[in-house]
């Protein structure tokens, strides 16, 4: 189904904030609406998307590539971004990311064989003082955990196991 | 007059165009500053900061506003940082310091960086020798690398970008010259960054992949070795290879190349063209040439041309000598009126002695071509000191029945540019062109309306200051009649003039020279075919047989039929004597471009077999029929050119051989500032002169 078909309200909403001539603004939240549910963009979406905003897919492809909030291939359900930046990696992101890795059972930027939990390192997410810290990104949109113990988090993906499956 | 700005570049006195950016400034006095992302054809980014320089300006006191003085002088103040060369204007007083410890230091350590995530594998890539990343290395690089080895990055080294392009992502420095290229210069931004930091990646997700007409341009301003074409890659080393300049000769727009040729064991010893090169002419192609220019001269090597002449005999073509060849021809033509239909496809100098033979002999010259117009051109051309690259706000253009994009690419690159300038382009066309979103207005229409739709477009179009109008592929004799009645008064005017975009390199060199259109309403096959009967033919560089089945037929009622060809045509088998023709590649001449440019080509491998010259074997066989042509050089015969065409006057191949300083400076030693273009040092060419004949109603008897 295409994204006209699947979200037409929330498009004509997106497109209704900016200006007639300058349709490819639109470019970022129509990401966001292609990555509800799936969690990914496709090259289905990506093609519409360029056609909505008139812009060439190359440049779609170019901004999925450069923010990590947009992916474009399947992964984990859960994808949980641990900053390992430098504020965080003082107060201990490394270990906290081998640790939980290993537990686990995967390795950064892996995801497990249930396909539920993907875990990545990523770059300052601007909660520098609460580190260990992550954000996961799910269906439900993206939410940030801080000051996590390695127990926490895998309580947490536990919780989560039940509601997502 | 644009206001200068006086500056001090490592003690050197600079006085340049205020808004000059550092890095121009100092290439003006000869100094380098390193660069990779900049580019003197794009506006800067500033991404990749090799550019690094100590700036210092006069300090102002506050409380005056006026210079503080030291010593009586000025008082500079240096920033705190350095700053980029690229992305900073120049200002008055400015003091500018390209190779002090600090700036060295820095540009020192960029390439460290760089070079953190290269794979340093010269040895088997093409760009080594040519190669900018080599080269700053070498002049400004530190010898060895503080980062470990094993934490060098690595990615995929071959990857095909489309048919024509390969990209080594590993060599890739970032610098984003060929995503900018296809997005600001050839207006098709199929090329992206994906990812970032070390990570970032050329992709593309056109469909067909990276198909753009000017792809191969990204390969010449590739500062690494990431992108290469298909055609060249792992072809041979830079070093290796000669230089010849030449002329593209596959549309009218006349782009100067540059030949890369080698001797070759893979060849049987021979010297083979190795790849073909931009070479800078600003007022032709600047420093691109489009894919064909770059790729489709292969034909010129294709095995099956013809080496020796061939005499029918007995109803059968055989080998024969030169003199008997050509006794056999002269025979042929001897008293008799000879028909001569030659294509654009030859130089000034071969249309010009066929044309002596056929006028000596009392027969016609006709051009193998099927656009009306001609003659207009010659008269409501556009002549000396026009320049695509001087049109902006105020000029208009108009662009007739004509796809600039596919049928002369570099005059679209040139036209897209001056319509971004403000000129106001208008396009006329029954189908949609990729000019067309860069038009101020469109007029959709079928053939037999465009004339008409022209003549509605006139008050509009001739308000404006300089009008250049392009007439092409789909014009009939009305539409190119009414663009010429635009130009009506604008006659020798610079920027102002028609131009056919002709199926050929030369056309427009023909109908200088006086040829005459097959048919001059239609151009069909019918006018030639009903033309050949019972005479004898003389075709060059022309094909008709092989191109209409009927015409193969009307060629067998001809009296006799002599031939000059590069390949054993259909056309050639159906002849009485066939001469093998050079290829432009390996004689010199001279074609005349659309923009009315006349311009050298010269030797770039030697001859094949026994082929000669085109207009060597008109002046044989001119000589055999006891006629006087000069046929010794190409240069003699561009003199009793000169002196014949009232258009060429003054124009010798001396003259065609200048050059004058252009910008930007490239081809140099300074490889990563303009890319792998050549510089020009065999002559831009000249314009010719709108013919002098008194002006009178050479279009059709309208009130104008
Ligand atoms: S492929 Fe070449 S031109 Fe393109 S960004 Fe990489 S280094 Fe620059
Ligand atoms: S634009 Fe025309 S002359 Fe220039 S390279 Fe292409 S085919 Fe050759
Ligand atoms: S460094 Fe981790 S959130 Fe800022
Ligand atoms: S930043 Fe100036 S050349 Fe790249």
């Amino acid at each position: 189904m295409s994204l006209a078909e699947e979200y037409p309200e929330q498009i004509q909403k997106i497109f209704a904030k900016y200006p007639p001539d300058r349709k490819q603004s639109a470019v970022m939240p129509l990401l966001h609406l292609a990555q509800l549910g799936k969690g990914f963009v496709d090259r289905h979406d990506l093609v519409e998307i360029a056609d909505l905003c008139g812009i060439t897919e190359t440049d779609v492809a170019e901004i999925v590539g450069f923010y990590t909030l947009y992916h474009d291939k399947p992964e984990g359900k859960l994808r949980i971004q641990v900053c390992t930046d430098i504020a965080c990696a003082l107060r201990g992101a490394d270990e906290f990311l081998a640790q939980l890795c290993e537990r686990l059972g995967i390795r950064p930027g892996e995801t497990t064989p249930d396909g539920l939990v993907m875990v990545e390192a990523v770059m300052c997410l601007a909660a520098c003082d609460k580190a260990p810290m992550f954000q996961v990104q799910g269906p439900d949109g993206i939410s940030y955990h801080e000051n996590m113990t390695v127990e926490k988090t895998l309580e947490f993906i536990e919780t989560a196991r039940k509601e997502v499956k | 007059m644009t206001k200068t700005v006086t500056l001090t570049i490592d003690d050197q006195q600079v006085t340049v165009p205020e808004g000059t950016l550092i890095v121009n400034a100092a290439k003006m006095v000869g100094i380098d500053i390193p660069v990779f992302c900049y580019h003197p054809k794009m506006e800067p980014v500033g991404m990749c900061r090799q550019c690094l320089v100590e700036v210092g300006r006069p300090a102002i006191d506050r409380a005056t506003g006026q210079p503080v003085l030291e010593d009586g002088k000025p008082k500079i103040q240096f920033g705190p940082k350095l700053e980029t060369a690229c992305t900073t204007p120049v200002s008055e007083g400015m003091v500018v310091l390209t190779h002090s410890e600090k700036a060295r230091a820095a540009q020192k350590e960029i390439l460290e960086f760089l070079l953190t995530s290269h794979p340093l594998d010269c040895p088997v890539c093409d760009k080594g020798g040519e190669c900018p990343l080599q080269n700053l290395t070498l002049a400004y690089g530190p010898a060895e690398s503080r980062f470990l080895y094993s934490e060098k990055h690595h990615a995929e080294k071959h990857v095909p970008l489309g048919d024509k392009i390969w990209l080594d992502r590993e060599r890739c420095i970032q610098c984003g010259r060929c995503i900018r290229f296809q997005e600001i210069i050839a207006g098709d931004p199929v090329l992206s960054f994906y990812q970032r930091g070390r990570d970032t990646d050329i992709i593309t997700h056109s469909d067909p992949p990276f198909d753009s007409i000017f792809s191969g341009n990204t390969t010449d301003i590739c500062p690494v070795g990431a992108l290469t074409t298909a055609d060249f890659r792992f072809g041979a080393r830079p070093w290796e290879m000669k230089a010849a300049a030449s002329i593209c000769s596959l549309c009218p727009v006349g782009c100067n190349l540059t030949f890369n040729t080698r001797r070759e064991a893979k060849a049987g010893g021979k010297v083979v063209i190795k790849r073909a090169m931009p070479r800078q002419n600003e007022q032709v192609n600047e420093i691109w040439i489009c894919d064909r220019g770059r790729f489709n001269w292969h034909y010129v090597e294709d095995p099956s041309r013809l080496t020796h002449p061939l005499v029918k005999k007995d109803g059968k073509l055989e080998k024969a000598s030169w003199s008997a060849a050509i006794e056999a021809a002269g025979n042929q033509v001897k008293g008799n009126q000879v028909l001569v239909v030659a294509s654009g496809r030859l130089s000034n100098e071969d249309l010009f002695n066929l044309k002596q033979l056929a006028d000596g002999l009392g027969g016609e010259a006709l051009l193998y071509d099927s656009l009306p117009g001609g003659e207009l051109t010659t008269r409501y051309g556009v002549s000396a000191g026009t320049n695509l690259g001087d049109l902006g706000a105020g000029s208009a253009i108009l662009v007739a029945a004509a796809d600039l994009y596919h049928e002369a690419p570099i005059w679209y690159l040139r036209v897209k540019a001056a319509a971004e300038r403000g000129a106001n382009l208008v396009i006329v066309n029954p189908e949609a062109t990729r000019l067309d979103k860069y038009a101020k207005k469109l007029v959709r229409c079928g053939k037999d309306e465009a004339a008409a739709k022209v003549r509605e477009l006139a008050a509009e179009l001739t308000a404006a200051e300089n009008l250049v109008v392009f007439f092409g592929r789909t014009a009939d004799r009305n539409l190119a009649e009414d663009c010429a009645a635009l130009l009506q008064g604008r006659e020798g005017r610079a920027n102002n003039g028609l131009i056919g975009v002709w199926p050929r390199a030369n056309d427009q060199g023909a109908w200088e020279l006086g040829y005459k259109p097959v048919d001059p309403s239609t151009g069909s096959g019918q006018a030639l075919a009903q033309a050949v009967k019972g005479k004898v033919v003389y075709l060059a560089a022309a094909d008709p047989a092989g191109d209409d089945p009927q015409l193969a037929e009307a060629l067998k009622g001809a009296k006799a039929v002599i031939v000059q060809e590069l390949f054993p045509t259909k056309t050639a088998s159906l002849a009485d004597v066939v001469f093998p023709a050079q290829a432009f590649t390996e004689r010199d001449g001279s074609y005349t471009s659309g923009e009315r440019r006349v311009q050298r080509f010269y030797p770039a491998t030697p001859p094949l077999g026994e082929s000669r010259a085109d207009f060597a074997i008109a002046a044989a066989v001119a000589a055999a029929a006891g006629l006087e042509v000069e046929g010794r050089s190409a240069l003699l015969v561009m003199d009793k050119l000169a002196a014949a065409v009232p258009a060429f006057v003054g124009i010798s191949y001396r003259k065609l051989a200048e050059v004058t300083e252009q910008w930007p400076i490239v081809g140099r030693g300074d490889l990563y500032y303009g890319g792998t273009t050549y510089e020009n040092r065999q002559g831009l060419g000249v314009q010719l002169n709108v013919s002098t004949f008194k002006r009178s109603n050479v279009v059709r008897g309208r009130a104008l």
